[in-house]
């Protein structure tokens, strides 16, 4: 009994998992996302660092965008983190073993959009693969220090968690090259270490400086009795506070170096009420002020990079605001010059080639830039797609125009398709400062609206970048108006016409931003403790807008009714109207109930398109220290509420997106990745696809035309995943088949919307077009790892049109056609290329049948050809002539392939027999037939010049020539191309001729004097594969 | 009734401890018995496969010939013309008349020495220990949805190649080679498929991808162990 429930259970066990069947991100196997970038404008980048020894191999850690790394110098890159957590703090590579880099997660640029770490990375393979070390709940990670002389000891500066107490913070140790770790440098759980150096020529002497700072919804505080600058010269076992000449504390952050060549001398910017750059000579010991200028004392929490040349202890540099370097050890400074070009503000990291001090690697708020010549010039890289957007729209054009805003690069607009693919120079800036909501008008195809932070709104021309501002004022009766860093500008679902914009007050406009109406009261809490941004800052003061707050975030009109408006504000309000806003409803008291923390920050909502009571919403509370993954649905309008649940969430929600079909298909972004429900939101996947599997996705949009997946990640640029219809498509009933060919879509015939001139892209980022042919999908259960699978295309006559090898892999599978049949065979054996036997006429319209085959077994599915009717330029009577006359040049290069197969297989024999003979004439009359059949074929085609620069055109080339531009082109055939096939016709004849007139002149003789000499026997008379006319 | 979900427990998490605790050496041999056998393997000398690279209904015969430890030469007919690539031990050619090539060329040393290794017909893995090769199980990882054992190799001549194996058949699904080419870094990434075995016991992909930067390869023919002449690893023009 006990065996027979043994194996009872093992069966159950197998079944369970061959034949169980979920829907993931592999279900969609092929539906593969592209990544637009751009790297026009690039993003920020948070660390460098390069291999010493090579000079060329260097890794770029990013804000949100993971670890890119060149071996070239930077001619190219390639992301090499894609796998974890993109917000990078620091980077350090092992300079004894170059394979070895250790990436702390968690960018210590402290503002109040930097991500979140989830602990320190090691790999020994140059990138290739990682692995988690620990430091998991560090959050922020500043430096990473190896001691010169023993790479298994590595120290890591943690500031910690910026939006709580934690213990996880200060300096830790590991003597083991990372497997166990020691805090050695503790202050408390608000004060967290900023910085460490390790004397490079005694590792027993360590400094590093602690930092007190934490950051509120609504304030920003950098300095506290935490802060401090400290040294050890036991590597760390005791510390001593330095203080003799620096400032009175208490300090903020404290950034400093050490004089690689003579590190005694050490610089240190100190945040304090006397902010300025501290020299010292002795080790630490002893400090003086050396100088406070403007971009020395900086924005300390934001600009924290300092560096001395290897080489020369004197020259100082000071990537900040803008790039500064001293040469007199920090007593002055000059700053790059524009000569070559711009160079990006606000900087935060910086290599120095220590073996070529002149090569410079910088890292900006933009993008990496080289210098040859130590900083005075800047070359830019345009080549890292790391841009940080918020937002992402898109409007209805053919093809569709892509915009949003990122941070420090404004706002951008990009065509989602373009000649050669979508490159650095297709996008245009549309506006200035930082970037958030671009939003096309609905109806004014020139105008788009973009803003910079804090609710600067502008009106602006597409085609001439010519801005009006239009941001609604504080009248008689309001207070102080208070836009959020990043204020929401949303069109109207339902009313096209209907422009918002959120304050404390919802605005609404109809002519463009020319006229407002206030529609609101207050709709935040409206906290009077919350608002007081200009005691922001700390020891300096900040307040740039980043910290405003008691403001309203978000805003959504129904797609149903275009009087049901709802608002979501920072502090945790949720309200709705369903009368355009004379009345108000706060729900925010009902959330709590699901497991939302009260009065959380609202962040997207996406009232349902399908159902007028249902709303989803996500929210986010990572600015109290809460990271999880909040989004809630509501089928009564905000009345009860049920939280989505996953154990694949990761990452704080930044945006829910309900299917524009589908109204169970949900996409929620987070600042961990991208998941998807194929079920109303009962389970959830990751996205993969090719997206970064932790993107920070900010936004998520939907092309209604298109179908086009588009996301707004802040760190990975635009990603973009083509034609998502799949995902709608996809029933448990299909994903639980074995095999399952779609069907298809009737297909318009078409080349493709853009021709193809131009270079290929040097040094920049170019992502590909949409495919413009829709491919043939089908969808396999499991990889198939025996067995071939091909498509097979049939007309109506069941006649192979078609055969194209298909791929293997799990889930969706597309294949393309190219609408064309199988190109002609063409006359062999010249010494030049022929492109016509790569070229096929593009089929008729009309009903085909696609056949796939999956081993032995088949399935097949109806397709209809169209005629494309949007091109006026190619009419249905063009397409039959081109159709007629590209097949009559197709039978001409088979009709002349077929003279020259026979031409060469006679020449074959008789240079095999001329050798043979004997008799001298029969010699001669086989040299004589084999001397005029090459005269013939080097008429045919091209037989003597090999050389690529040699031109040697014969008819073959001149078929090829008036073929390929009838059959490569949407137009019906011009007069002379058909008066010239004419002529071609009667040369394919005429060499047809000749041969068959050498075949009666030479055949019977060359014969019979073969028979006679023993070579050939008299009942096998063929000489060649085709008897001669 | 609890008993049974408590076996039912065990059993799992059983069966997830043994996927969890192969080793590389482990993910190895069942990849060499899903090969075919490591005996059967030591017998490989030399193979031809014919080959059709297809893209859209144009079909470019390709003929790959190699001997082990030996020599390989790739034989292209496109465009009416015929071109080749060889590889020995000590020297390369590539005659690629397509491209404008009008006489054989001679191939860098530093790609001759890229290329020794793959001269190892028997496949890397078999007895790699004595041939000095270095295996890692880096762990598993999803290749276009199957997820995958990761074994990293570094050849004696400090060559690296990742390949993906399916834990279902041991077959390799993906292999990703690193190699430098004029001083820079490049990686060439293969796609295999439909593995078969051969009727004197060996097992080969029949479809290779991404072979020729585009397109996948239909292997239509395979010849092992006849005689090859070593001529053919010498250009003839």
């Amino acid at each position: 009994m006990r065996k027979v429930l043994f194996s009872s259970l093992m069966a159950v066990i197998a079944s369970s998992v061959y034949s169980q069947t979920t829907i993931n991100s592999s279900t969609f196997g092929m539906m593969e996302a592209r990544q637009l970038g751009p790297g026009t404008m690039s993003g920020r980048i948070s660390a460098i660092d390069g291999v010493n020894a090579d000079g060329k191999t260097i890794y770029i850690g990013t804000a949100g965008g993971g670890i890119w790394k060149t071996t070239n110098g930077g001619a190219s890159f390639k992301s090499v983190f894609d796998k974890y957590c993109q917000s990078i703090g620091a980077l350090t590579i092992d300079q004894k073993s170059p394979k070895t880099i250790y990436a702390g997660t968690g960018e210590s640029n402290m503002r109040n959009s930097v991500s979140i770490g989830n602990g320190l990375y090691k790999s020994t393979d140059g990138g290739d693969n990682w692995v988690k070390l620990g430091l998991d709940s560090t959050e922020h990670i500043a430096r990473i220090a190896i001691d010169p002389k023993n790479s298994n000891t590595i120290h890591v500066a943690a500031p910690g968690p910026l939006w709580s107490d934690s213990k996880h913070r200060g300096l830790y140790k590991s003597q083991d090259g990372g497997k166990t770790w020691d805090k050695i440098l503790y202050i408390s759980d608000k004060a967290g270490c900023a910085e460490v150096v390790i004397d490079p020529q005694n590792p027993e002497v360590v400094y590093a400086s602690t930092w007190e700072f934490r950051r509120l919804p609504y304030l920003f505080n950098s300095g506290g009795s935490g802060s401090g600058m400290y040294k050890s010269t036991d590597a760390g076992k005791t510390w001593k506070e330095l203080t003799n000449g620096l400032p009175a504390k208490p300090f903020g952050r404290i950034a400093f170096a050490l004089a690689p060549s003579a590190p005694n001398n050490i610089v240190a910017i100190v945040e304090s009420v006397e902010t300025g750059l501290y020299i010292s000579s002795d080790g630490g010991d002893s400090w003086k002020k050396q100088s406070a200028v403007t971009n020395v004392v900086a924005r300390p929490f934001y600009f924290s990079t300092l560096m001395i040349d290897p080489k020369d202890p004197k020259r100082v540099y000071r990537p900040a605001y803008t790039f500064s370097f001293s040469v007199d050890g920090g007593y002055s400074f000059s700053d790059a010059t524009d000569e070559g070009g711009w160079l990006h503000s606000d900087m935060h990291a910086l290599w120095i080639n220590p073996i070529n001090t002149n090569q410079l690697y910088l890292g900006t708020d933009g993008g990496v830039y080289i210098s040859l010549d130590r900083g005075g010039t800047w070359i830019f890289l345009q080549n890292l797609p790391v841009g940080q957007f918020y937002h992402v729209a898109v409007d209805n054009k053919v093809p569709y125009n892509i915009m949003g805003g990122l941070q420090d690069n404004g706002s951008w607009i990009a065509p989602s398709a373009a000649p050669g693919g979508i490159g650095n120079a297709n996008w245009m800036a549309l506006n200035g400062g930082d970037g958030f909501w671009v939003q096309p008008d609905p109806i004014d195809p020139e105008i788009v609206y973009a803003e910079s932070q804090g609710g600067n709104v502008n009106r602006i021309n597409v085609k001439s970048a010519k801005a009006i501002g239009i941001k609604p004022q504080q009248v008689a009766g309001d207070e102080k108006l208070r836009w959020n860093w990043n204020t929401p500008i949303v069109f109207g679902a339902a009313g096209k016409n209907n422009l918002y914009m959120g304050a404390q007050y919802l605005y609404k406009t109809t002519d463009q931003g020319r006229n407002w109406t206030r529609i609101s009261p207050d709709l935040t809490t409206n906290d009077k403790k919350k608002q007081e941004q200009e005691n922001s800052g700390g020891l300096s003061a900040d307040n740039t807008s980043a910290e405003n707050h008691c403001t309203i975030f978000t805003i959504a009109e129904s797609p149903l009714d275009e009087n049901q408006i709802w608002v979501g504000t920072d502090d945790g309000n949720l309200q709705y109207t369903t009368d355009g806003g004379k009345n108000w409803t706060n729900v925010a008291r009902n959330y709590p109930a699901c497991g939302i923390p009260a009065q959380t920050w609202v962040s997207s909502i996406e009232p349902s398109r399908f159902d007028k009571n249902t709303v989803y919403v996500s929210f986010e509370n990572h600015m109290y220290g809460d990271h999880k993954t909040y989004v809630a649905r509501s089928s009564d309008m905000g009345k009860t509420w049920t939280l989505f649940t996953s154990n694949e969430f990761t990452g704080f929600a930044h945006k829910i997106k309900e299917d524009l079909v589908n109204k169970n298909l949900l996409f929620i972004g987070t600042e961990m990745g991208l998941f998807a429900s194929v079920d109303a939101g009962a389970t959830w996947f990751r996205m993969k696809n090719k997206i970064p599997e932790y993107a920070l996705v900010r936004d998520i949009q939907i092309q209604p035309r298109t179908n086009d997946l588009l996301l707004a990640t802040h760190g990975r640029g635009i990603i973009v995943v083509d034609d998502i219809s799949p995902m709608r498509r996809l029933s448990m009933d299909v994903a639980s088949k074995e095999v399952h060919l779609f069907s298809n879509d009737p297909v318009k015939l078409t080349m493709g919307d853009f021709g193809g001139a131009g270079f290929p892209s040097t040094n920049g980022w170019v992502s590909g077009n949409p495919v413009p042919i829709p491919p043939i999908q089908y969808y396999l259960k499991d990889r198939v790892s025996t067995g071939k699978i091909v498509i097979e295309v049939y007309d109506k006559d069941g006649k192979l049109v078609q055969s194209i090898p298909g791929s293997n892999r799990k889930g969706i599978n597309k294949v393309y056609w190219n609408l064309r049949s199988k190109p002609p065979k063409t006359a062999s054996g010249g010494t030049k290329v022929d492109y016509g036997g790569f070229i096929a006429p593009m089929v008729m319209p009309g009903d085909y049948t696609v056949k796939l085959k999956v081993g032995d077994k088949e399935y097949t599915s109806p397709i209809t050809l169209l005629h494309n009717d949007a091109n006026k330029d190619f009419s249905m009577a063009d397409r039959e002539l081109q159709y007629k006359t590209g097949m009559n040049i197709y039978n001409l290069h088979e009709a002349l392939a077929k003279t020259v197969e026979d031409i060469s297989s006679r020449q074959k024999m008789l240079k095999e027999n001329i050798a043979k003979v004997k008799s001298a004439k029969v010699k001669k009359l086989l040299q004589e037939y084999n001397d005029q059949l090459e005269t013939l074929r080097a008429e045919c085609l091209a037989t003597k010049q090999k050389s690529l620069f040699a031109d040697e055109e014969r008819l073959r080339e001149r078929i090829t020539e008036v073929y390929a531009s009838i059959c490569m082109q949407e137009a019906a055939p011009s007069n002379l191309q058909l008066q010239r096939i004419g002529l071609l016709t009667t040369e394919v004849s005429n060499a047809e001729q000749t041969n068959a007139n050498l075949t009666t002149k030479y055949y019977k003789k060359v014969k019979d004097a073969l028979i006679k000499e023993g070579l050939l026997k008299e009942e096998k008379p063929e000489l060649g594969n085709q008897k001669g006319k | 009734m609890k008993n049974l979900s408590v076996a039912l427990f065990t059993l799992l998490s059983l069966t997830s401890i043994s996927v969890k605790a192969q080793t590389a050496d482990e993910v190895i041999d069942k990849h060499i018995e899903a090969m075919g056998g490591k005996d059967k393997l030591a017998t490989l000398k030399s193979v031809r496969m014919e080959t059709n690279l297809s893209v859209q209904g144009m079909d470019i015969p390709v003929v790959i010939t190699r001997v082990h430890n030996v020599g390989q030469r790739v034989d292209i007919s496109a465009m009416g013309m015929d071109g080749y690539i060889i590889n020995t031990t000590t020297n390369g050619w590539s005659y690629m008349p397509f491209m404008g090539q009008s006489a054989a060329e001679a191939m860098p040393e530093d790609q001759v020495k890229e290329s020794i290794d793959g001269l190892d017909i028997q496949g890397s893995f078999l007895n790699y220990k004595d041939k000095g090769h270095t295996v890692t199980l880096v762990g598993k990882e999803d290749v276009d949805g199957t997820e995958c054992f990761k074994l990293k190799l570094v050849t004696k001549s400090g060559k690296e190649r990742t390949y993906f194996v399916d834990p279902k058949n041991y077959y390799i699904l993906r292999a990703i080679s690193k190699a430098t080419v004029n001083g820079q870094e490049m990686e060439v990434t293969q796609n295999f498929g439909d593995y078969k075995k051969t009727e004197d016991g060996y097992v080969f992909a029949n479809t290779i991808g991404g072979a020729f930067g585009q397109g996948d390869m239909t292997v239509t023919k395979i010849e092992v162990n006849k005689t090859i002449d070593e001529k053919v690893f010498k250009p003839a023009n």
